[in-house]
């Protein structure tokens, strides 16, 4: 999954940062530079469901799919569309502080506005600042409309309860060993009481 | 293509490997002395690198990274015994819990161990943050391996484990954000203070305290939590002082009907769902109905807001800070940060002419928000 266009030894994913999804995939897909490696693909809009999206966008790891689209208001599938959720966040630079980029997020709702059900997909869409697009073309005097055309989608399925090696190890301990960590003092003291 | 030297590793890729993985192909290649293509994981003598150490000697490419693995071989700590010397110059690697089987397609195909990295000596090492898990292949699988590749030697070569080390989130890092401005240096001190093991200590701690009224099973089962409370010459429970408000439990636990067995449930709940993470959120939310304090709140907003956002990157919003009842619950927590502040930007909404002490209006308010079981009705709500 995932590394089916790189080749690299097992265990290596397209596990991207924010950052690096706006800064390295966007900015270039913007700016109509090669991406290197050239592995997001452009998925027309939002006509797909989320869970038709396996074997279309690029699958990272964390079972997570990737795709460019066009920048659009309404994200209307076939079977259902993607519903703003609370406010975006701004996607700030490691290295300069400068805001890049901004995270909108998105749920998916089967039906039609306003009244969808709610699913577990989740969407995360990057775009390009608007100060950020507009420095970085204001040189080139590229059509700032035309380099803010595209956002970057980010979908994985929240998942209730089931399992995955993934999901069980991923950065942090596992809260049950966070549990045993907490009670290693006081299991020293019941063990060992002198 | 080199790892450790110049990276060509592409962006946006890093080394994640499933447990499987380092089982299954990097670990019985390396007991099986058969080439592993890139040198991704170094051989490294545990008892000669700290764990600060282990970062720069064990990194893979130039990416930044937030786990790191090498082979190590075991060495026995007495010549007779079975028990493995894993102390450094600076401190010890201390084994915690129970291990943990790794599956295979359902077949059993190894362990893993937790471990923590303790400065000192025993038995009074300092425990830190560096965390480490060590995987060993099952004995049979082992020699499968080496009964294939050994042309008829026997060898007994079972010493070599494969290692993932990371150091425990801590919440230094939302101190560098260049939005906290508005955190007074009360809480900036507090938060320096404590190294504290986030909102599931919180909710143990809770967990443990007010289970003391609970059935006697459940009791014995958490006395080692409610030591949590006697725990004050560590520097762990600093920021807890808006929890430790017993006339606020006891008139919780006299006057909420349903507060036992929504207690229980969570109690029940906590297991399975803290073990998927990403799970169970809406198991969780029934816990908002106990009308507990606003700290109690803080945290469970916490736990479910960890839960939904699961690795999200960490970009801070702390314009939460501002939200007094809410200062505590962020400086506790380096997840994302985004839910907690879209709630409290709801309860200040719907709430802006009331007082922040009023648990009954927030308890109605909330009862009927998350009436749905999508958790996320809080979002949706607040979102135009």
């Amino acid at each position: 999954m995932g590394d089916d266009n790189v080749n690299l030894p097992p265990g290596f994913r397209f596990y991207p940062t924010d950052e690096e999804l706006v800064v390295h995939f966007l900015y270039q897909k913007a700016a109509r530079l090669p991406c290197q490696p050239d592995i997001i693909p452009d998925l027309e809009l939002y006509s797909y469901d989320p869970w038709e999206l396996n074997g279309k966008a690029l699958a990272g790891g964390n079972y997570k799919w990737y795709y460019f689209s066009r920048r659009t208001q309404s994200r209307i599938s076939n079977n259902g569309y993607w519903q703003p959720l609370g406010v975006d966040e701004p996607i700030i630079s490691s290295s300069s502080g400068k805001k890049v980029g901004m995270k909108k997020y998105l749920i998916f709702c089967l039906g039609e506005a306003p009244m969808g059900i709610k699913t577990n997909w989740m969407m995360h869409e990057y775009r390009l600042s608007d100060s950020g697009t507009s420095s970085r073309t204001s040189k080139k005097r590229a059509k700032p409309r035309e380099s803010s055309k595209w956002v970057l989608c980010q979908v994985f399925e929240r998942n209730d309860g089931s399992q995955g090696s993934f999901c069980d190890n991923d950065q942090e301990l596992s809260c049950l060993d966070e549990v045993f960590l907490s009670l290693d003092d006081d299991l020293d003291e019941i063990n060992y009481p002198n | 293509m080199s790892v450790n030297g110049q990276s060509q590793v592409p962006p946006g890729f890093r080394f994640h490997p499933t447990e499987e993985e380092l089982l299954h192909y990097y670990l019985k290649k390396k007991v099986g002395y058969e080439k592993i293509d890139l040198d991704v994981i170094r051989d490294v003598d545990l008892n000669k690198l700290e764990p600060w150490d282990i970062q720069e000697r064990c990194k893979i490419g130039s990416t930044p990274q937030n786990d790191w693995y090498f082979f190590s071989h075991k060495d026995k700590k007495y010549p007779t015994g079975t028990r493995t010397n894993r102390a450094t110059a600076a401190g010890f690697w201390k084994a915690t819990g129970r291990d943990k089987i790794i599956y295979s397609n359902f077949k059993r195909i190894g362990m893993r161990k937790t471990l923590v990295f303790y400065k000192g000596r025993a038995p009074h090492g300092q425990k830190s943050d560096w965390i480490m898990h060590e995987y060993r292949l099952d004995e049979t699988s082992a020699t499968d391996t080496i009964a294939t590749n050994s042309m008829g030697e026997i060898v007994q070569e079972d010493g070599w484990v494969v290692c993932r080390v990371f150091k425990k989130k801590n919440h230094h890092k939302s101190l560098d954000s260049p939005s906290n401005s508005s955190i007074t240096t009360i809480t900036k001190s507090q938060m320096l203070d404590s190294r504290n093991d986030g909102a599931l200590d919180q909710i143990i701690q809770y967990m443990g305290r007010t289970c003391k009224k609970e059935s006697d099973s459940i009791s014995n089962d958490m006395r080692g939590l409610r030591h949590f409370d006697s725990v004050t010459s560590g520097d762990r429970f600093m920021q807890l002082p808006a929890l430790e408000s017993p006339p606020l439990l006891d008139h919780a636990c006299s006057s909420q009907a349903c507060y036992h067995p929504i207690e229980a449930q969570m109690m029940r709940n906590s297991e399975t769902s803290l073990t998927n993470q990403g799970g169970s959120i809406s198991n969780l939310n029934p816990v908002y109905h106990t009308g507990q304090g606003l700290s109690d709140w803080a945290t469970l907003d916490q736990l479910v807001a960890s839960h939904l956002n699961g690795q999200t990157d960490t970009s801070k919003q702390l314009s939460c800070f501002s939200d007094p009842s809410l200062m505590f619950s962020t400086s506790t927590h380096d997840n994302d940060l985004q839910l907690p502040q879209i709630r409290s930007a709801n309860r200040l909404y719907q709430h802006s002419t009331q007082n922040f002490n009023s648990e009954i209006d927030l308890w109605n308010f909330n009862q009927s928000s998350s009436s749905s079981s999508d958790p996320l009705c809080h979002m949706s709500n607040s979102s135009v």
